[in-house]
């Protein structure tokens, strides 16, 4: 098939370094992808649905009992997604293909094939996919808010970070009307509309959006960096999503978390 | 009647073709999908549109943009054009949506039936409550001073407009913030002569010393702080710039440092002389500026904080004080932030100036990485400046109320009865005012005890304007246009209810009082908006200009607003008076009782303002990780000793009451301290905040700054008991403990800078 798609590789860079654990990612993807309020009960039951959270991880406790000088502790903080992984463990085992990696590198979820078997969530060591245990609801004036371009899913589906795909078709419009390939203009929160919500957000610039495939991008540019790692590396699951090491004065490999 | 064959046939012809005629006739009203005078003209279905206005969740004000779709508001994100935050918001602006669709959002004005008792609410129309207050106003003229106007800080205008109605009618207007900024308005005037707070320049600066305030979370302006943080950790061209921050609670802030430094409270200024007495021994700091800061006398004139003496009363190593002082001096350009907790104390002004006072010792005034001053608004009435009424001035207004001095109070955009400590005896004084009025748009603590609820527009609904405070360093006045028609319109038109902006209110309502009219010559808020943006067309210079005043106006809401880069602050800094010899030590509220009750405004829900947001209830706290409830963090050792166990109800007693919060023990927090978060415990506010949690704000003493009168609300301490009881404490993080060592490494990789 003759085709003028333009070949993508979406991929997003976290400096953490820059990330102070604010949660206007968490809180802008929630708005932008109608994902069901998480009430009290949710977290009790360990239910919550955060397509995009932060991760607080302590370090140092042991130096600070033992020496009784709190300054030794440490707190970090992560914001964990979807990684979009190239060999995503969650792709082979949907037994109806509802989950399945798209040819512009986004691992896709497809709501109507999904028959909730949740064999994908036992397979995903990033923890970045959420059931619907519920239908889920919201008081009737607060449908005025809900986001017509994406799906509300109802009980019994699974849902993940989609890189808020809506803006990317969006983008992709613009791109066939225009001739003209996306680019860092367009992902850029002074001149672009078509980022992510959680990444146009980020009042750190931790979250960078980008073509993985354009080699003048900023995301390709900052992966190639020395502080570059990839989440859970050793399992191979070659995420998309690209992690720059936090720089500490008192950097150890010997870190416990 | 006889009646022919053909005359039958003829009226049943006719009979049927009448009936047939009004069947295929259709009421005109099915053919109107949306009537015609509800859509905006730039409505193109299925297509959105971003409208730029300005956040009025909280205090900073922060420049947005609202998408919108067919009539209905659904996204928000930073305004990519507007100085302070430059395209990027907290997650508490997203919370303006929810608040705009509010299912609990007051549908029209209410009037008490019974007075005293709960909420005997009846619906009432906007004719009769205008009537109503009109009447009462024109009433009280006569004793002007028996009508008092409570408002958040008010900036920009509004603030213009309510001064006008104040002095005019010569009411009394206080002002409400449950964490005042008062000690640090006091500073920056004495130490800088500037009444606008100053921009911090993070992004270009080496090294950032930071005192209490928790300028990455919730201190003045987040979002433009994090943006220049971004910069100052990894921004090209530039080393990495160094982070230490003194507090006695493990902030986030902190918890993003290099180095925290935990303090003993109300010591910062202490610790912050020594630092001074270190770099002045040095002979590191600007030679002349410690020589004014000195008298001449140089390190000799600050013996009384040498590192060894004071290394005990701040609960800081000497040489951990030494080493600070000596990297700060040696990493310039730096500046010194101080702010929240530190200036929160009997000594606050003592504090800040303590802390401000090294900016001046290094000499970065206006200077690249320094502080820079802001300038004066470009235009007379367009007020900047947003203090709170200090406590101090509180208790002669309470006592007013309860002696029945006051017979109208109206109350917006504060919720005094859930901010006030309790010990003040506000809520006893306000069932004595006869006549209570809340602009509140949701029923919440004080509203309850109102006599007359007109709720006003939310933030995506109304007009206005703002001068931010603290501005980027250059003139900037926000715009903020409704995004949407109001959510109530439909009431509005049918039934006379709804909701209407405050500042049209006012402006109705001047139109009854002849004084007052002259002095507000406005009919709409928009109209006085357009008055000042006339005024901004006249400069002639900044980021709009346009000869026509239509363009201009056009140019200036889709922006969002109006600045100048060019225009700074020109302004020279007075010359730095001598420092205190001696050291002021805090007084506490409790003594006594062993935890030192360290409040702090949510990440999420700042002071409470944003409770009633689902959003932000469930958005985590960053350190804890805690949702939709009230905490309190103890350190881990203590509550060990103690028995404590995570999520068990403890009960905190302070010498102005008790609350019950859930306990997290906390690896990070002095033994003497314990933290708890502003925002719950409200008794009304909505379903998703009436009745969760305990408010920390009613447990304050009274306790004042010494020189302001400000609250000092980090000078009280506290008895902490166990209940017994124990739940599980809601939070986003895992109950299963890590193994300690991940056999694939560390999930969060570290390395040293380059």
């Amino acid at each position: 098939m003759v085709t003028t798609r333009v070949r993508h590789k979406w991929g997003m860079v976290v400096d953490l370094d820059r990330c102070t654990g604010c949660q206007a990612c968490v809180v802008a993807c929630q708005a932008e992808n109608n994902i069901p309020i998480n009430l009290e009960q949710h977290f009790l039951q360990r239910r919550a649905i955060e397509w995009i959270r932060i991760e607080r991880y302590w370090e140092g406790l042991e130096e600070a009992e033992k020496t009784g000088d709190l300054s030794k502790v440490k707190a970090r903080f992560i914001p964990i997604l979807c990684q979009h992984c190239e060999n995503a463990p969650c792709e082979p085992v949907c037994p109806v293909y509802a989950t399945y990696h798209n040819n512009e590198g986004l691992n896709v979820q497809i709501y109507n094939r999904c028959i909730g078997t949740r064999y994908c969530v036992n397979n995903c060591p990033y923890q970045v996919r959420f059931f619907n245990f519920w239908q889920p609801t919201w008081p009737e004036s607060l449908h005025n808010q809900l986001n017509p371009h994406v799906t509300v899913r109802t009980r019994g589906i699974m849902e993940k970070c989609t890189f808020c795909v809506q803006r990317l078709r969006k983008g992709g419009r613009k791109e066939v009307q225009e001739g003209k390939r996306l680019d860092d203009k367009e992902f850029d929160a002074q001149s672009g509309m078509f980022a992510p919500a959680c990444a146009r957000a980020c009042p750190t610039d931790t979250l960078v959006f980008g073509d993985m495939n354009d080699p003048n991008s900023r995301v390709s540019t900052m992966a190639k960096d020395n502080r570059n790692y990839k989440l859970l590396a050793s399992i191979g699951t070659e995420p998309n999503v690209i992690y720059l090491k936090k720089v500490d004065l008192d950097a150890s490999d010997a870190a416990t978390h | 009647m006889e009646l022919t064959r053909r005359q039958l046939l003829k009226l049943t012809g006719l009979g049927l073709g009448g009936v047939l005629y009004t069947a295929c006739t259709y009421d005109l009203s099915e053919t109107r999908v949306e009537s015609p005078t509800h859509i905006p003209e730039d409505l193109v279905a299925g297509l959105d549109t971003w409208y730029a206005t300005l956040c009025r969740e909280c205090g900073a004000s922060e420049g947005i943009i609202v998408r919108v779709m067919e009539g209905r508001a659904k996204k928000i994100q930073g305004n990519p054009l507007y100085p302070t935050n430059t395209g990027k918001h907290r997650p508490g602006c997203e919370g303006a949506l929810q608040a705009l669709y509010h299912p609990d959002r007051l549908a029209g004005p209410l009037r008490r039936m019974v007075k005293g008792v709960g909420q005997s609410f009846e619906p009432t129309t906007w004719s009769l409550a205008l009537e109503e207050l009109s009447s009462q106003l024109a009433k009280h003229q006569s004793d002007p001073r028996s009508v008092v106007i409570i408002t958040d800080p008010l900036r920009g205008s509004a603030a213009d407009l309510m001064q006008r109605f104040a002095t005019s009618y010569g009411a009394r207007h206080v002002v409400f913030e449950p964490a005042e900024q008062t000690v640090l308005y006091e500073t920056t005037k004495r130490l800088y002569g500037s009444e606008q707070l100053p921009h911090f320049d993070i992004a270009n600066a080496s090294s950032v010393l930071s005192f209490g305030a928790d300028f990455l979370s919730t201190w003045l302006n987040p979002v433009g702080y994090m943006r220049q943080y971004g910069q100052f950790r990894q921004g090209t061209g530039r080393k990495r710039g160094r982070l230490v921050h003194v507090e006695p609670r493990f902030s986030m802030t902190a918890a993003n440092a290099d180095e925290w430094v935990p303090v003993n409270p109300g010591m910062e200024g202490v610790l912050a002389l020594s630092m001074a007495y270190v770099i002045v021994s040095e002979r590191k700091g600007d030679q002349s500026a410690a020589d004014a800061l000195t008298g001449g006398a140089g390190a000799d004139a600050l013996r009384a904080f040498r590192p060894g003496d004071v290394a005990s009363v701040t609960g800081v190593p000497a040489e951990k004080i030494e080493r600070i002082a000596k990297e700060f001096a040696d990493h310039q350009p730096g500046v010194v932030i101080g702010g929240g907790s530190a200036g929160a104390h009997t000594n606050g002004l003592f504090n800040l100036s303590a802390i401000y006072s090294l900016n001046l010792l290094m000499g970065n005034t206006n200077k690249r990485g320094g502080v820079w001053l802001n300038p004066q608004a470009p235009l007379p009435e367009l007020r900047a400046q947003a203090t709170a009424t200090p406590l101090g001035q509180w208790q002669p207004l309470i006592d007013d109320m309860k002696a029945g001095r006051v017979q109208m109070l109206i109350v917006r955009g504060a919720d005094p009865l859930y901010g006030i400590p309790k010990a003040l005896g506000f809520e006893a004084a306000l069932s004595k005012v006869p006549m209570v009025v809340s602009f509140s748009s949701f029923m919440n603590d004080t509203a309850v005890y109102a006599d007359l609820i007109v709720p006003e527009h939310t933030g995506l609904e109304d007009w206005g304007n703002d001068v931010p405070q603290p501005g980027p360093g250059f003139q900037t006045v926000g715009y903020q246009q409704p995004v949407v028609r109001e959510y109530h319109e439909r009431e509005r038109l049918q039934a006379d209810r709804g909701s209407r902006g405050f500042a049209d209110v006012m402006l109705a309502l001047a139109e009854g009082l002849p004084k007052v009219q002259q002095a507000l010559p406005w009919k709409t808020s928009r109209e006085m908006l357009m008055d000042s943006a006339r005024k901004l067309q006249g400069l002639g210079k900044g980021s709009v200009v346009a000869a026509s005043f239509d363009r201009f106006w056009i140019d200036l809401l889709a922006n969002g607003g109006w600045w100048d880069t060019s225009a700074t602050s020109t302004a020279t800094p007075p010359k730095p008076s001598a420092l205190p010899t001696q050291r002021r030590d805090p007084q506490f509220q409790g003594a006594g009782a062993e935890f030192h009750l360290m409040p702090f405004a949510s990440n999420a829900m700042g002071d409470g303002r944003g409770a009633h947001i689902p959003w932000l209830q469930a958005a985590p706290d960053p350190v804890t990780t805690a949702v939709w409830g009230t905490w309190i963090e103890i350190n881990l050792g203590v509550a060990k000793e103690m028995g404590i166990k995570e999520g068990e109800t403890l009960r905190i007693i302070s010498p102005a009451g008790e609350i019950e919060a859930h306990a997290f023990p906390h690896p990070a927090i002095p033994r003497n301290v314990v933290a708890i978060p502003m925002g719950q415990g409200h008794r009304q506010y909505g379903r998703y905040a009436q009745e969760r949690g305990a408010n920390v704000l009613s447990i304050l003493a009274p306790a004042a700054d010494a020189d302001t009168g400000a609250l000092a609300w980090a000078a009280t301490k506290v008895r902490v008991e166990k209940t017994g009881r124990r739940i599980h404490l809601p939070k986003f993080e895992g109950t299963v403990e890590l193994p300690t060592q991940l056999e694939e490494g560390a999930i969060i990789k570290t390395t040293k800078p380059v």
